[in-house]
């Protein structure tokens, strides 16, 4: 959806080619210890959206993760000896790289994330995120916002601290399919996988999926805005995998404490593919062309390390840059099976520390 | 009675459509439910345009307009402006401003009788709204937003604003518009009211969103539940300065 409001809750960006976005966000947010007393000042723009306000103010970047009373959990996290006491609320991590800010005329985005469980009032700001989810199919958006809200054991929501507007900059949750199966957009959501698996091998694993193996099956929502710093992606997945084998020992009911155990991940999410892969061949001194541009570094992982995938044409596009042109969207479905998921918490943490 | 509808799962009626006594006009490429909903209320009462500005759908949110005409942004084509004069009403003037700011439906917020402007908005461009549209101009903010197009939503019988205006402002606001005004929200809790729905003298449109709490405010401050077009022919208009709290 290319509309454009004025104080938009969505605050995307044009960039979406994940090796560029990588190492402009590598270089954008290095870490630094916070000289005291200093305060860099910088010409303040007319900015109207909270994203652009936030963007322009200057502290350093930190992660506060939730304290386990709100995972309603009632283990003790372990972090390193980095972090200093426990508060209430949040836990503080400080990053301590002692490189140096490059500031590109006044343009460093510094940022202070804070991740929440689900509450009502995000709706809002989870319905945008996800307005595209699948494709351009009209369906039941809402009801699917307000399971995703309602399920405060399992699942994310990051938010930039002291914003008023409380904009939702990314969302993170997996759901049960057999415990939804009732409810109209989940009907819907499996006629539109269906409809769009192209792919007969995968279609039969497809719908096993979907129908008989339901119970076991969790459907991994991921999303977010752009631009979004990847330092926040070790700590967001952990987390929520962390959530959901905690579900599986805390829920009250034994039904509910089942409905956690995945043996399957169902991941809906978006990749750019080349338009014309065999016409493009790279210069010399050119770089070279990738056949696929992933939109979240994660999918690449998760890719390699599913079951099956396939991948269908969207009708819906995104706003792109010029060096996109070439590349056309494409939606990606994939099986990840969970006892995988302690490899992808291993490869995504070595991805993101390079 | 106000009525829910989602242009491609989206509920900011606002942004795709323009409504107004005279004429009504929606963006291109929504699916038939948008367009019914809108040809089951309207139809014979006033002529319904599908339209793009500069090629986009965002109409709502681009171009301000009420009875007497319609402004349109510097960017939009020569084909869409022609397309307009051709299909809306002869009395409505579509006039095309020079204006660096051009999204005038955020700018701008009005009914047939008097406009809200964003506070930098050029003179020249205060002066054609107030002879093309007819209106009486005033430079305010809502709820400290300049941006007043999107966070009001304004007919002759009332308006709906920021839900953060304070009863003063509120006070303010009514004694300038001089009609009723509520502070409250649309497409459950959103507050850019302006792009959320759409209003005119007799019916309004709001997202499938938009709690019953909601349209209920709606249909009481613009009087919608007994309206009918040719009310707006016999009906006086009030000088009531009235607030609801």
């Amino acid at each position: 959806m290319s509309f454009v409001l004025p104080h938009s809750h969505r605050p995307k960006s044009n960039k979406s080619c994940s090796k560029l976005l990588l190492a402009v966000i590598g270089k954008r947010f290095q870490m630094s210890r916070r000289p005291s007393g200093r305060r860099l000042s910088k010409p303040q723009p007319l900015a109207f959206s909270p994203f652009m306000r936030f963007a322009f103010a200057s502290s350093t970047a930190k992660r506060k993760l939730p304290h386990p009373q709100d995972c309603q959990c009632s283990e003790e996290i372990t972090f390193d000896e980095k972090l200093p006491n426990l508060s209430k609320k949040a836990k503080k991590e400080e990053l301590s790289d002692s490189s140096d800010e490059e500031d590109s005329q006044g343009e460093d985005v510094q940022a202070d994330f804070e991740f929440f469980d689900p509450k009502a009032k995000d709706f809002n700001g989870v319905k945008i995120l996800l307005q595209h989810y699948l494709d351009d199919k009209e369906w039941d958006l809402t009801s699917f916002v307000d399971l995703i809200l309602e399920q405060t054991t399992v699942g994310t929501v990051v938010k930039v601290a002291d914003d008023e507007d409380e904009s939702v900059f990314a969302v993170v949750t997996a759901l049960n399919l057999g415990r939804y199966k009732d409810n109209k957009c989940f009907r819907q959501l499996k006629e539109f996988l269906v409809k769009i698996c192209s792919e007969k091998s995968v279609a039969s694993e497809l719908q096993m999926l979907l129908e008989k193996k339901a119970r076991d099956v969790g459907l991994l929502v991921s999303q977010r805005v752009m631009n979004l710093p990847p330092q926040l992606l070790p700590p967001l997945y952990d987390g929520t995998f962390d959530e959901v084998s905690w579900a599986t020992e805390d829920e009250p009911t034994e039904e509910l404490r089942k409905s956690f155990r995945f043996k399957t991940y169902l991941i809906v999410t978006k990749i750019y593919k080349l338009k014309n892969p065999k016409q493009r061949k790279p210069r010399r001194g050119e770089e070279e062309i990738e056949e696929t541009v992933f939109l979240k570094p994660e999918d690449e992982l998760f890719l390699e390390l599913s079951s099956w995938s396939f991948t269908y044409p969207m009708r819906s596009q995104l706003v792109t840059s010029q060096e996109m042109k070439n590349y056309q969207l494409m939606g990606l479905v994939m099986a990840v099976e969970a006892k995988r998921i302690p490899e992808f918490r291993q490869m995504l943490n070595s991805l993101i520390d390079e | 009675m106000a009525t829910r509808l989602q242009f491609e799962n989206n509920c900011d009626i606002g942004v795709f459509s323009k409504l107004t006594n005279a004429y009504c006009l929606v963006a291109i490429g929504g699916s038939e439910n948008f367009y019914s909903a809108f040809e089951t209320e309207l139809a014979d009462a006033i002529p319904i345009v599908k339209t793009s500005i500069d090629g986009t759908r965002i109409i709502g949110r681009l171009c301000a307009g009420n009875k007497n005409g319609l402004l349109v942004p510097h960017t939009t084509n020569d084909q869409e402006l022609q397309h307009l004069r051709n299909s809306l009403p002869d009395s409505v003037v579509v006039q095309r401003i020079e204006e660096r700011l051009s999204a005038l439906g955020n700018c701008i917020a009005c009914n047939d009788h008097v406009a809200l402007a964003h506070t930098d908005l050029d003179k020249e461009t205060e002066e054609i709204i107030a002879d093309v549209l007819g209106v009486e101009v005033f430079r305010q903010t809502i709820a400290g937003n300049i941006l007043v197009g999107s966070y009001c939503a304004l007919s002759n019988h009332g308006g709906i604003v920021h839900p953060h205006t304070s009863v003063e402002d509120l006070d303010e606001l009514s004694t300038l518009l001089q009609v009723p005004l509520v502070a409250g929200t649309v497409n459950r809790g959103c507050e850019v009211i302006g792009a959320g729905m759409t209003v005119n003298d007799w019916t309004a449109f709001c997202g499938t969103d938009t709690t019953a709490t909601e349209l209920s405010v709606m249909d009481s401050i613009f009087k919608l539940r007994e309206a009918r077009p040719t009310s707006i022919v016999e009906e006086m208009r009030k000088s009531l300065i009235d607030t609801y709290a």
